[in-house]
């Protein structure tokens, strides 16, 4: 029984509460510091999140290029570009692609260094990463340019070869300019119109259903996330509690944040059935295509046509 | 004079006439997994176009009889009937029964992000029509005049988690309003509002029910209880209903309200002697119920 639910005259304060103690630790500057932990850095995490999230909402109501496009055909012409793509064979062509996408984020307002930064700092150096050895002699035979050592692989030695770069570079450019197309596609359509041209194109409804609503109550076990470690920094103080201590908060929170997620998805489930959701989720009409969207298409597709012509003529198939 | 029951007795606690009456519940016993009980034994009947308050403790069970008077929860025993016709889980399947009922009752849950799961404002307002076979553009008028009736017009291409707490509560009660159900349930309707907002939403209540709109809230807030109920009904913290009246007989009922922790007793200092009394729980205003002595 808690002490609330005592009548007044049973319940017993503890003498040290109402003795108007001093504080624990004395006010005042000690000259040791600490930098901030895992708490610091998940709240500003957590905060960084909900800035992108705005930052891509504001780009994506911008009134440029991109943004006037009705979502469905933005979809459909950057899939038809993203294979085009695909299907270039030569550095060259691929590099005037990606130059393209640079020109189509500044046509749309979104700024180029952060498109730039957003593409870069993130998948190509992971792709990088992964065709490194290609780039070898020990995987692709070749002539070498650059060795690295002379002790000899079937008699030649190790290093960068031609053919191993020239992959490596194919690929490379070949992700960069493709991560560029699906980017801008994602910066300049809000989530919503996003969501409801993939239902248009025939992704299944429940899928749709199912990361719109994943995306929507992120944003609320963020903020459930933020509050529990915010409350644990207010009553943190000194040095104490190590990574044993904090694995145990952590696992602690993860394991409350899955309880609250459960509880939270079962009275969504039931404020939906209480609308009349029986399985099958109705939205609202999308956007319909206007003469920009036709004028794109056209334009999108001369593009492509334009892309494997000249890579067929440099590659020579 | 408030009707009370006798407190342990399982019998019916509302003894208000069936006849006319739009919900009538019977005798229910809910306990979620099995073990926990919420409601003990429950009857009550809500008669068309009556403003009911439900009121009780925190955990007492007004919340899961909401839910049940809805059809999201079915009792383990009693039954419920709405419109006439038995609400169970196999009724629920059949797709006219459900439609017809899903229209006719609303339901404003405590918690606005439960409600508010659609990616912007107008997709969440659109929801309840579109499920229930309205067309698209019958659905979007709606879905405007609702959005202009409470002032929330600008909010429309917002996501939820722009949205502050009294916007998110308007946004809910819209998602409800526009499917014009003829029943209201509402949870904790000002909880964790501000006192203009909850101004504004009693406002709104009582519009609704010179409307014609038939209102069940469940609260433990007593102020202003006039304002917004016809009739109430206690719930103990045992989980049964333990008394029945009008808000100014309920009120009035100070032992009632101790009983059933709606009010509590403290001390004060009154020129420099303390006098216990009950004051009204939850409220900023000190509603003495007894003159305090000295």
């Amino acid at each position: 029984m808690t002490s609330e639910a005592l009548p007044r005259d049973r319940r017993q304060t503890p003498a040290w509460l109402v003795r108007g103690d001093l504080a624990m630790c004395p006010c005042g500057s000690g000259g040791v510091r600490r930098k901030g932990g895992f708490v610091e850095k998940t709240l500003g995490g957590g905060a960084a999140v909900l800035r992108q999230a705005m930052f891509s909402d504001d780009l994506a109501a911008e009134r440029g290029l991109l943004q006037r496009i009705e979502p469905r055909v933005k979809l459909l012409t950057l899939v038809g570009l993203l294979v085009a793509v695909g299907l270039v064979r030569a550095v060259p062509v691929l590099l005037g692609c990606y130059a393209g996408a640079l020109a189509l984020a500044a046509a749309s307002r979104v700024p180029v260094p952060f498109f730039i930064r957003r593409v870069w700092l993130f998948v190509p150096i992971f792709t990088g990463i992964v065709v490194l050895p290609a780039t070898l002699s020990v995987v692709t035979p070749g002539d070498v340019v650059l060795a690295l050592w002379h002790w000899h692989w079937h008699g030649r030695p190790v290093g960068f070869t031609a053919q191993g770069l020239h992959s490596a570079g194919l690929i490379v450019s070949r992700v960069a300019t493709s991560i560029s197309l699906v980017v801008l596609l994602t910066l300049t359509t809000s989530w919503p119109r996003l969501l409801a041209a993939l239902r248009a194109v025939g992704v299944p409804r429940i899928f749709v259903l199912v990361i719109g609503m994943a995306y929507r109550y992120l944003f609320l076990l963020l903020t459930a996330v933020t509050d529990m470690y915010t409350a644990r920094k207010a009553r943190s103080a000194g040095a104490r509690g190590g990574t044993a201590e904090g694995r145990r908060f952590v696992a602690a929170s993860a394991g409350a944040l899955f309880g609250k997620a459960h509880q939270l998805s079962e009275e969504v489930y039931q404020a939906m059935t209480a609308r009349g959701f029986r399985g099958e989720a109705r939205t609202l009409a999308a956007d319909r295509p206007g003469w920009l969207d036709a004028m794109w298409t056209v334009a999108a597709a001369a593009v492509a046509v334009a892309v494997l012509a000249v890579d067929r003529r440099l590659a020579g198939g | 004079m408030t009707a009370r029951t006798a407190a342990p007795a399982p019998a019916p606690a509302d003894p208000s006439d069936v006849d006319g009456a739009l919900l009538v519940a019977d005798d229910l016993h809910y306990a979620y997994l099995g073990r926990f009980a919420a409601l003990a034994g429950v009857s009550l009947s809500v008669r068309r176009g009556e403003r009911l308050a439900l009121l009780g403790a925190n955990g007492c069970g007004k919340s899961t009889l909401l839910k049940v008077l809805d059809g999201l929860v079915f009792p383990d025993q009693g039954s419920y009937r709405a419109f006439g016709q038995q609400v169970t889980e196999d009724a629920l399947e059949d797709e006219q029964f459900s439609r017809g009922f899903r229209s006719r009752v609303g339901f404003v849950f405590q918690n606005a992000d439960v409600q508010l799961f659609s990616p912007t404002v107008r997709e969440e307002v659109a929801f309840g029509c579109l499920q229930l076979g309205l067309s698209r553009d019958e659905t979007a008028a709606r879905v405007a005049d609702v959005l202009a009736l409470l002032e929330i017009t600008e909010l429309a291409d917002r996501a939820p988690f722009q949205l502050s707490g009294g916007q998110k509560k308007r946004v809910a009660i819209a998602s409800v309003l526009v499917m014009n159900p003829e029943v209201l349930l509402v949870d904790e309707p000002t909880a964790a509002l501000d006192p203009r907002t909850s101004v504004w939403l009693l406002e709104l209540l009582a519009e609704l029910h010179a409307a014609g709109r038939t209102i069940v809230l469940a609260t433990h807030d007593l102020d202003g209880l006039d304002r917004v109920a016809d009739r109430c009904l206690v719930f103990g913290e045992d989980h049964r209903i333990v008394g029945a009246g009008t808000p100014a007989e309920i009120l009035a009922d100070s032992a009632l309200l101790l009983e059933v922790n709606l009010v509590h007793e403290h001390s004060h200092l009154h020129e420099g002697a303390a006098a216990p009394h009950s004051h009204l729980h939850g409220t900023a205003g000190h509603h003495h119920s007894r003159p305090p002595a000295g």
